[in-house]
């Protein structure tokens, strides 16, 4: 099965500084990242996403672990040796030569014959859609121009993987829009390994095929966008994706998966125990905003629990509202859409029921 | 509304500013203007002409100093560059390390110790050298040259190093450029301006210096300026402000071609 890997990480530690001042920037980070695959590493900054991310390119040696590309370990191959491309958050063209020469240099460098480079230098520049500017300075081009070129240069050497590094954050709403669906589509036509880092949450759900959040040095899950937006890991991720309500008790019962979770701030909930999960201590049950409705109060049947309605925003394409539970203290957040000529059917101050399938909900070791 | 506050608007400013640059332009104003002088010296001018510097330029001894000063200073300079710019590269393409400000004073120690100093102590130890090996030859005004000019090809060296983004490097390396390609195609280019602009400081002062010349030059080794000061002590006539004239005619060339080639670059 390894052969269907691009690159593999094994037990990768990555430590900064001597003594009291050491520390892990990647601590114990395991992947294995599929060949044609757009893989993001998602986390908050300073989590480690740089750091990996740079010793995967080999401007950084890993402290202990190995980076396993093609059935070979490349942990302390240098950079030039690695087939391996980089797309500089900065793109880091260079100043001195025109838009062809950066795109050629790869190949240059590789010792490729002139009429191949000047041939890729085409195919690329097509492929990027900037065959009338390949003359130009990299300083005379927009920024938009610039992240194409940073990305033609680093796939016109046919690297076995690409690296980016946050490459559209630099870039204004409408053209970072565009350039994800050109990324999407340079990695449809081109069948390379896209390692792709974000911060942006969103970004990372809708352009990747699998994503691995991060949080301080280490890896917390690895999943399809749906698999980490609909069944995360851990309460990090469930609080990192998206928005969340978390609700804290103790187990009761379980029933065919189903578990009954006693809170002080909602009463008795139900909510899906995930497979192998050891049913017993203290947990934490979370439930997205938009896997819950309202519902009359007064029907204790149809509702899981009850509350004051505290605000309501209007969005546009849907409605927010606040719900104060039971307990006084903690807010539950519901979003549902909203449908032409749709009349509000509560308002704030009223009593309001909270109903849910207890499969929407899942329950998550504290 | 509150003016800004700007220096140039402060009373006496213009008053001192022009003071200043009388100061520092007069004497060399008044100097050229006499090498035009058609008198035998310098007490008073009876007119121009250009005889001074034709007398200069068949003065063997004049001619004989120029060549060996550009001869000096062309491979002083040279030299100095090239270590120079080795210097620049490994102080600042580095992690900051203890010692490393040790090193920045070590390279830059030719700026901070009198110059007289340095003088002697060659003189000295040059002296010894020439014993053992019997060896006069330009070598040593070379050596000594080369050794206090790397600090002045150092600096614009260094500051165009530090300016200058360290990814390029990266990416280089990323895009399989060996280090030495790396260097030879991205930083190289991107550092010609600081090293030109070193080479040129280098030069001038090399072409300039009279103390070390003076103390550790053999026999027959004079370049222009200490011949000009061996001169001066005898008579001023108003051949030496003809070469003077034409001196400072080069060092205005040299700065011209530093800006002429760095505005054609990035
Ligand atoms: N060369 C270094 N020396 C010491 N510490 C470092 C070094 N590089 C990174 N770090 C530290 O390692 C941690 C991870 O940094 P990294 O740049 O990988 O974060 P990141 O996830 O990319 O963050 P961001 O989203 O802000 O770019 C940070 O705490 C950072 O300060
Ligand atoms: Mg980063």
């Amino acid at each position: 099965m390894a052969e269907s890997n691009a690159v593999e990480i094994r037990d990768v530690v990555k430590v900064f500084g001597f003594g009291e001042f050491a520390f892990s920037a990647v601590d114990h980070a395991s992947i294995a990242i599929r060949k044609n695959e757009f893989f993001t590493l998602l986390g908050p900054s300073g989590c480690g996403k740089t750091t990996l991310l740079r010793l995967i390119a080999g401007f950084e040696f890993p402290t202990s672990g190995e980076i396993i590309l093609n059935g070979e370990d490349i942990g302390t191959m240098p950079p030039f040796k690695r087939p391996i491309n980089t797309v500089f958050q900065s793109y880091a063209l260079f100043p001195h030569m025109t838009v062809a020469e950066n795109i050629g240099f790869g190949l240059t460098m590789l010792g490729r014959p002139k009429q191949e480079v000047r041939d890729r230098v085409a195919a690329m520049l097509k492929l990027v859609r900037m065959e009338n500017l390949a003359g130009r300075r990299t300083s005379q081009i927009s920024g938009g121009q610039q992240q194409r070129v940073a990305l033609a240069r680093a796939l016109a050497p046919q690297p076995k993987v690409l690296l980016l590094d946050e490459p559209l954050s630099a870039l204004d709403y409408k053209l970072r829009k565009d350039m994800q669906i050109e990324l999407k589509r340079l990695q449809g036509e081109t069948g390379i390994t896209f390692i792709f880092v974000t911060h942006d949450q969103e970004e990372a759900l809708t352009m990747s095929d699998r994503i691995a959040v991060m949080s301080a040095g280490k890896i917390l899950q690895v999943d399809s966008p749906r698999a980490i937006y609909d069944a995360p890991a851990d309460r990090f991720v469930a609080d990192f994706i998206g928005e969340t309500n978390f609700l804290s008790g103790r187990i009761g019962s379980v029933t065919d998966g189903i578990a009954h979770v006693d809170t002080a701030m909602a009463g008795r909930i139900s909510a899906t125990l995930p497979r192998d999960f050891v049913a017993e201590g203290d947990v934490t049950v979370v439930l997205r905003p938009e896997h819950a409705a309202l519902c009359d109060a007064d029907d204790p049947a149809a509702c899981q629990t009850t509350g004051t309605l505290e605000n309501i925003v209007y969005f546009g394409t849907d409605t927010h509202y606040h719900v104060r539970l039971g307990d006084g203290e903690t807010q539950f957040m519901l979003r549902e859409q909203n449908k032409p000529l749709q009349r509000q059917r509560f308002s704030v101050g009223d009593r309001v029921g909270i109903l849910f399938e207890p499969n929407a909900a899942r329950v998550l070791r504290n | 509304m509150a003016r800004r506050f700007s220096v140039q608007r402060q009373t006496g400013f213009a008053t001192i500013a022009i003071i200043c640059f009388f100061a520092l332009y007069l004497p060399i104003v008044v100097l050229v203007f006499y090498a035009f002088n058609s008198a035998d010296s310098l007490s008073s001018f009876q007119g121009l002409s250009l005889r001074w510097f034709a007398r200069a330029f068949e003065n063997r001894q004049v001619i004989d100093a120029s060549i060996r000063s550009l001869q000096i200073a062309g491979v002083a300079a040279t030299a100095a560059t090239i270590a120079a710019t080795m210097a620049a590269i490994a102080t600042t393409r580095t992690e900051p390390y203890r010692g490393l400000t040790l090193k920045y004073a070590f390279i830059n120690q030719p700026l901070m110790v009198p110059e007289i100093v340095t003088a002697v102590a060659l003189l000295i130890f040059f002296a010894r050298i020439k014993i053992w090996t019997g060896y006069n030859g330009l070598g040593y005004l070379i050596a000594a040259h080369t050794a206090f000019c790397v600090p002045f090809a150092y600096l614009p060296i260094r500051a165009r190093l530090e300016n200058m983004d360290s990814t390029l490097e990266k990416a280089a390396a990323d895009l399989y450029a060996t280090p030495w390609n790396a260097f030879r195609y991205v930083t190289l280019p991107l550092l010609w301006p600081g090293i030109l602009a070193g080479f040129m400081l280098a030069f001038v002062i090399s072409l300039d210096d009279v103390v070390i010349t003076e103390f550790v030059k053999s026999a027959g080794q004079d370049t222009l300026p200490t011949y000009m000061l061996g001169q001066i002590r005898r008579t001023i006539t108003p051949e030496m402000n003809a070469i003077s004239a034409l001196f400072l005619l080069l060092s205005i060339c040299v700065v011209i071609v530093f800006f002429v080639v760095n505005r054609k670059r990035v």
